[in-house]
């Protein structure tokens, strides 16, 4: 009888860990949606989602999000086309060229690469990359270039790990059937291993996108904050990550809402990116 | 091998000199470079105040104002974040509390004016903003002696130790209370309200100051609500807070506008600063 009371006890335990994460991405939902639809219905999601103009100062004030939409998406796109190839190549190296030794201290480093809090990145581009492309390129050094590049950077753990995971799970069979049919050993591992790990890699391109587009504290030290359209590769962007953190301690009233509508796009695009992700990770299982 | 070690540290040395010296030679000012604007962020106290005093706010009317600041201008979100940017950019700049200035860059002149308290106080340097604290109705006993002892020379004196300037003509404080406090509002006054009432409850051990730090707006709103006995706010009062509230400047703080120290400009006057940052003038050429 005790045991039994006991086993249910654990058993409730259980289910109660278990549903702490549901529950709290119940609430996250609840309250962005909450605290932001009433103010997109009010302002109207055209004028919200399309508007050119973010001057909460003025009077009247305008709230248009476009540029900082669009600066996330130029950002990400920028980071994925820089740490895309670079995680990709790495991650084929190090499941399939790198000897033990070197393995033994990269591996590691990699590890601790996606340990390393985003403000310490953030730190390292605005005192090392930004006067880099400042003094190339002119102007204030905070740009969308520079963003991508940190965030390129940024993406390397995520994009390396699962990469490199899914290139191992390839069976032994399809190497050694490419060997002994003439290939050499590179061909062989850009030709047929890549391929058949292809979902695998997508899945971890797609991961390393998130991770680009939800980052935060680093971005807002190097990507100027200028909440206009995007003008060019070179010149300052905002993204809707730091448009919230950025104004967040001093709004009231509406500019507060149309922080939190921010957010709630924000969260719509990180889902977006999340049922992607689900729908090539089963498509590569089955 | 030992020698071989040597030979690259002594080579890597020199290259760092090297270097180093060349870096020092690179430091002429070219004025036709392009003006790197440095702004905060909206609803910023400070930005607020920067904007209103230079006239880069532009009011008509019918109650419209529109914030011209350039959308190029660098924005960000704090008083060290704006530093390091200046700090590290020779073309930059921008503007913070002149309580918060140090000597990684330079404040310049403002028509002729330098950002120093004296100068705030005589009110020869323009671009300052008040400090203000609001209450509504009467005061508590214990209020009201708190508020004596912020106007008091010793509270005037710990304003002024902060790099803020003092306000009126301050006599010394005495008196005794026990009680509690409310106070919220501004980020930027609450520095200094953390000192002044540090220094309160040393002298009166049987009071108890809550601070929060909520902004200017906020504080206003608390204090008409009730929920906070004294707000604080980092720029003038509105007509519409001032029809509840009594006001009160407690001090005053001025607006430093700062460039890196390379650059060789020490005076701009407030028209040539306006013209700057809505993004007329985007050369250096115009401080000449």
């Amino acid at each position: 009888m005790k045991k039994n009371s006991l086993e249910g006890f654990m058993k409730g335990i259980f289910i109660l860990s278990a549903l702490m994460s549901v529950i709290s991405i119940v609430l996250i939902m609840y309250f962005i949606f909450a605290g932001g639809l009433p103010f997109i219905f009010e302002y109207g999601l055209k004028n919200f989602l399309l508007g050119t103009q973010w001057k909460p100062s003025n009077i009247p004030a305008s709230y248009g999000i476009l540029p900082m939409i669009l600066g996330s998406i130029y950002v990400t796109i920028g980071a994925t086309a820089i740490g895309v190839p670079i995680g990709i190549l790495t991650a084929t190296f190090l499941a399939k060229f790198c000897n033990d030794k070197l393995y033994k201290y990269l591996k590691p480093a990699i590890n601790l690469m996606s340990g390393i809090p985003s403000i310490v990145y953030g730190f390292f581009g605005l005192t090392v990359i930004v006067p880099i492309m400042r003094e190339f390129f002119g102007g204030t050094g905070m740009s969308i270039a520079t963003a991508s590049i940190l965030l390129g950077i940024m993406i390397l753990p995520t994009v390396i790990g699962m990469s490199e995971a899914s290139i191992r799970a390839v069976p032994a069979t399809y190497y050694e059937g490419s060997i002994a049919l003439g290939a050499t050993h590179e061909r062989s591992v850009m030709k047929v291993i890549l391929p058949a790990a292809k979902s695998g890699v997508l899945s971890s391109v797609i991961l390393g996108i998130g991770r680009a587009i939800g980052e935060t504290m680093a971005v807002i030290l190097v990507a100027g904050n200028q909440p206009r359209m995007p003008k060019g590769l070179f010149k300052g962007v905002r993204t809707m990550t730091t448009n919230i953190v950025m104004e967040m301690a001093y709004a009231a009233d509406q500019h507060r809402e149309a922080l939190i509508a921010t957010a709630a796009v924000l969260f719509i695009f990180i889902l977006i990116i999340n049922t992607v992700f689900l729908i090539v990770k089963r498509r590569g299982e089955n | 091998m030992k020698k071989t070690i040597s030979l690259i540290l002594v080579a890597i040395m020199v290259a760092i000199f090297a270097v180093g010296c060349s870096a020092e030679e690179q430091s002429d000012f070219d004025t036709s470079e392009i003006i790197n604007l440095v702004s905060r962020e909206d609803g910023s106290g400070t930005r607020g105040a920067f904007v209103e005093i230079v006239g880069i706010l532009e009011k008509d009317a019918d109650g419209n104002e529109v914030d011209r600041t350039y959308e190029e201008a660098v924005i960000q979100n704090g008083t060290d974040a704006v530093l390091t940017t200046v700090a590290g950019d020779e073309y930059a700049i921008g503007y913070i509390s002149l309580g918060s200035l140090n000597d990684t860059v330079k404040a310049v002149s403002v028509g002729g004016a330098q950002a120093t308290a004296a100068n705030v106080q005589d009110s020869s340097y323009a671009i300052a903003r008040p400090f203000n604290i609001a209450y509504k109705g009467e005061l508590s006993s214990v209020g009201a002696d708190f508020l004596n002892f912020i106007l008091s020379s010793e509270g005037q004196a710990i304003a002024e130790e902060e790099g803020y300037v003092q306000v009126g003509e301050p006599v010394a404080y005495e008196g005794s209370a026990e009680g509690s406090l409310v106070v919220a509002g501004s980020t930027s006054v609450t520095p200094l309200m953390e000192k002044l009432s540090e220094a309160y409850q040393k002298l009166n051990s049987g009071v108890s100051i809550e601070i929060q730090s909520t902004g200017s707006s906020a504080g206003m709103q608390s204090a008409i609500e009730g929920t906070a006995d004294i707000g604080m706010a980092s720029r003038e009062l509105k007509d519409s807070e001032l029809a509840e509230l009594t006001g009160q400047v407690i001090a005053m703080d001025g607006i430093a506008v700062i460039v890196n120290k390379e650059n060789p400009v020490e005076d701009l006057t407030i028209d040539q600063i306006k013209s700057i940052f809505v993004g007329q003038s985007t050369e250096w050429t115009v401080a000449e």
